[in-house]
Formats: C-alpha cells, sequence, structure tokens
C-alpha cells in the first residue's frame, strides 16, 4: 500500500515536473496516467497543490530574475513564443492572491520583471499587473488598491454610491467605472483611460479624464496636469506585448521593457536625450524588438551582459 | 506605458480573432476536454466543468495563442487544482487548523501553508543537499529551463531531473507530516 501510493506519488512529480515547461504538450499521455488508477488524481492534487504554495517562497535576490523570459527563448529558436507562454500562465495560473493573508505581507504582490499577474477583487474588479511591479490590496477595504511603483491596468466594476480608489504616490485616481492604466515610475505618475470616467485626485486637481484621455503627472507639480490625448486600443498595451510611444525618451522605453518582458536595455549617455517614436512587439527573437528600436531611435544595440546597450 | 501616437497599428493583436480561436478550439476538442476532466477527478461533474472552462477561456481579453490546444488542456488542469484546493481550504478551516485560516474567506488562490510551514520547507529543501537546492531553486523559483540548469551547473539533464525529482519527493513528505500533524 506504501509502495503504491509512492510510486504513484513519483510519477506524479514527474508529471508535475514537465508541466512547468510551458511547451509542455501531452496532456492526453497525463490523462491516461489518471485513467490507469481513479486514486492518481488525488495524489496529483496534492503534489501539485503543494507545489502551488511554494510560489510564495522568496526569490533570491540575484538579478537571474530577467533570464525568466529570455534563456528558454534563446535556447529554443524553433520553440514559438515564449512570452505567449508566459502571457498564458499569467492569465490562466497566476490569477489571485497567492501570497496574501497567511505571510504577512498582507495584501502586497509584487512581480517580477517580465512576469505579468491578473487578480481578481472580491467585487469583481481585476487588475492586471505588469513586471516589476508592486501592488497592494487590503481585504478590509475592497474598493481600494495602491500601485507602489511599476504599471497596472485597472477594470473596475462601478457601484453607484462606493467608488474605486488606486493611490499612487501622493495621487488618488477615483474610477466612475471604468478601465484605466497606471504607471509608476520614479516621481511621476501617468494615466491613460479606455473605458467610462476616472477622476485625478478628486480634493486637488480634480482632472476628469474620459476615455481616450490621459494624463501625464510630476510630484510636486503645482498645475493640474494637463489633459491629453491617448489612443485608446494602445491602452495597457503591454498585456499583448505591443508598446506604442509617441516621442518618448529611451530610458522610459528601456524601463517598460524590463517591465513586459524582463529585458535590460541600458542607455549609453550620448543617446540619453534621444526620444523614441513608433510601434514595438515584443517579439519571441528579442534581438528583433531591440533591432527595431535602435533603428527606430537612431542608435546602435550592441550585447551586453544578459541584456543589451543602445548607443548613438 | 507613456503616451500614444493616433497611428494604427498595421500588425493589430485582434483579440476577437484570439476569443473565436479558444471557442473553436473548445468545441472541436470537447470530448477530449470533457474526458481529460472526468479523470483528472470531476467524474459525473465534467460536463459542468466544461461549461466553467468556457466561460473561464472566453470571458478573458487575451492576446493570441500560437499553440491554443495545449493552453486550453493547461487552463482545464488549473480549473480541476483551483477546485481542489477550495475544497481543501474549507476543509482546513473547519477544522480551525490556524488561526490564520479562521479569517480567510474559501479562495483557490489563498496559501495552504502558513508562514512557519514554509520556513520548514525551505529547510527540508536546503537539507536535501546543495546542489539539489540550488537546481531546485533556479527551477521552481526563477523558473529556468531545465536544459538551461544542466548547462549552467555543468552536470547532465538527467542530474537536473533526478535531483529535482529528490526534492519533490522530499516535500511531499513534508506535507504529509503538516497533513498527519
Amino acid at each position: 500500500m506504501q509502495v503504491e501510493r509512492t510510486d504513484a506519488e513519483a510519477r506524479a512529480i514527474d508529471w508535475l515536473v514537465r508541466q512547468r515547461d510551458p511547451d509542455f504538450t501531452d496532456w492526453d499521455g497525463f490523462a491516461d496516467w489518471l485513467a490507469e488508477d481513479n486514486a492518481h488524481a488525488a495524489v496529483y492534487d496534492a503534489v501539485a497543490s503543494l507545489d502551488r504554495d511554494l510560489d510564495a517562497l522568496p526569490s533570491a535576490s540575484a538579478p537571474a530574475v530577467t533570464i525568466i523570459t529570455d534563456a528558454p527563448a534563446r535556447h529554443h529558436p524553433s520553440r514559438r513564443r515564449w512570452f505567449g507562454g508566459a502571457m498564458a500562465a499569467a492569465l490562466v495560473g497566476a490569477i489571485g492572491l497567492s501570497s496574501l493573508g497567511l505571510f504577512g505581507d498582507d495584501g502586497r504582490i509584487e512581480t517580477l520583471a517580465g512576469e505579468h499577474r491578473t487578480v481578481e477583487l472580491a467585487d469583481g474588479s481585476k487588475i492586471e499587473i505588469n513586471g516589476a511591479s508592486v501592488v497592494e490590496i487590503d481585504k478590509d477595504r475592497p474598493r481600494f488598491a495602491r500601485l507602489e511603483s511599476g504599471e497596472a491596468m485597472f477594470h473596475v466594476v462601478h457601484r453607484e454610491h462606493d467608488p474605486f480608489v488606486v493611490e499612487t504616490g501622493g495621487a488618488k485616481i477615483v474610477d466612475l467605472g471604468t478601465a484605466f492604466n497606471v504607471v509608476r515610475r520614479d516621481r511621476q505618475t501617468s494615466v491613460a483611460v479606455s473605458e467610462g470616467i476616472v477622476l485625478y485626485n478628486p480634493d486637488r486637481d480634480n482632472v476628469r479624464l474620459v476615455a481616450g484621455k490621459g494624463i501625464e503627472a510630476r510630484d510636486g507639480d503645482r498645475n493640474a496636469p494637463a489633459v491629453q490625448d491617448v489612443d485608446v486600443a494602445n491602452v495597457g498595451g503591454w498585456r499583448s506585448g505591443l508598446l506604442v510611444y509617441n516621442g518618448t525618451p529611451l530610458a522610459v522605453v528601456a524601463e517598460d521593457l524590463k517591465r513586459t518582458a524582463g529585458m535590460q536595455v541600458s542607455i549609453a549617455p550620448d543617446a540619453n536625450d534621444l526620444s523614441f517614436r513608433g510601434a514595438l512587439i515584443i517579439d519571441k527573437n528579442r534581438d528583433r524588438t531591440i533591432a527595431d528600436l535602435a533603428a527606430l531611435s537612431g542608435t546602435k544595440a550592441e550585447r551586453q551582459g544578459d541584456g543589451w546597450i543602445l548607443t548613438r | 506605458m507613456a503616451f500614444q501616437s493616433k497611428q494604427s497599428m498595421t500588425d493589430s493583436h485582434d483579440r476577437t480573432d484570439a476569443a473565436q480561436g479558444i471557442e473553436g478550439v473548445l468545441l472541436a476538442n470537447r470530448d477530449r476536454i470533457v474526458r481529460f476532466l472526468e479523470v483528472r477527478g470531476a467524474g459525473d461533474g465534467a460536463e459542468d466543468l466544461f461549461q466553467d472552462l468556457w466561460m473561464r477561456l472566453t470571458d478573458r481579453r487575451m492576446g493570441p495563442i500560437a499553440d491554443p490546444l495545449p493552453y486550453v488542456m493547461r487552463a482545464a488542469n488549473n480549473l480541476m487544482l483551483d477546485r481542489y484546493r477550495s475544497a481543501r481550504q474549507r476543509e482546513l478551516r473547519d477544522k480551525a487548523w490556524g488561526e490564520a485560516s479562521a479569517t480567510q474567506s474559501p479562495s483557490s488562490e489563498c496559501a495552504l501553508i502558513s508562514r512557519e510551514q514554509l520556513a520548514l520547507v525551505e529547510s527540508a529543501i536546503a537539507a536535501t543537499g546543495e546542489r539539489p537546492a540550488r537546481i531546485f531553486r533556479r527551477f521552481r523559483v526563477e523558473g529556468i529551463h531545465q536544459r538551461d540548469i544542466a548547462s549552467e551547473m555543468g552536470v547532465s539533464l538527467s542530474t537536473v531531473e533526478a535531483d529535482l525529482r529528490k526534492v519533490y519527493a522530499k516535500l511531499a513528505e513534508i506535507r504529509r507530516q503538516f497533513d498527519a500533524g
């Protein structure tokens, strides 16, 4: 009895290890194994459930995180899409509050560079979090979220007398039932609205943003930020691997690439003042993405360590 | 992301097509998916769960998916694991197994082990030896491909596989102790 269980467990572990490869396809083989003995599903669930709890293991501080998206693609050029796989994993697997509650850092969700995660809130609202970002939610305040740093797309369910509030930096973004993207980078906040209406700092600036509008606000600005046009189709474009820019500093583009795809791009001092206009597709072949960026910004790209450097 | 231009994209990522693609795959492989759900533990509930899976997958905005069938099967597998975890969560809460769990709403996403247990898991991983622990960390925490771990550590792929099995077996054993205690 003992022996049988251990054997089944060893097989379950083999399946689990193989399935962690985003290119795993042998689901029929797995089904056949499950069908061999109706105890197999329970053995697998126990092991897979433990494995999911390991999501709470802290990752080492090593900069290895960038390799998550990079390395497999480099070694398997024939495999269609690592990015697609990562997106798929983010969409299917990682819905939710995996490290919530029991681990002290109550409601703090931190993503690795290149990791995309979706969180569904109790009220049905949803937050899609880009990589290298920190979002805090509070189970006692279901209509509140804080974007500590990085980027997230909010899809908020409207409630008549209970607006959803997103805090970032010193600013408050109050939605009136909507979808919008927020980026918090060094002392600066960008908001772009794709549906509905949001109010930016209703107690202070009270800027009203409808779909197709956005703002870029710097911390400490005296005046309310100016409302700008944004292309609704491209709001939160990071989710589908499409980044569109119109005269954006290269350093900002580099930061977006790091967040969205885990790519390390540095900008040489002589290229610092260049800006970028155009669209970048996060290609499975990251060198192509970099080549596009270099060609469109008038720079040269070279490999540097795990990443690239752009020079003039 | 920074501000966008008005230009329209020639290479558009058409989400409608992607959603239709998923529906097509769900329909074309209905029997296969239902059979998978059955053997995966759904039994007679497999048809209902197929509907749940349909909702999960078609309700969501998503980019194009290169290889949709494995994606759908993975989603089906995750659906079953989520159900298992929700049930387990209720069970643990009913047993008042820890004071923290009493305040948790049942959700497949809450961790099922406590902080203390996680610390035990970490030391159990370390106790399997330096190489297995490192390989496991690279694989499970940092998401590195087995082949890449083998080449960076200068060992064979089968060594990596064996080490991963060893660590997982150890963790499964620890889990049984948690359950028994």
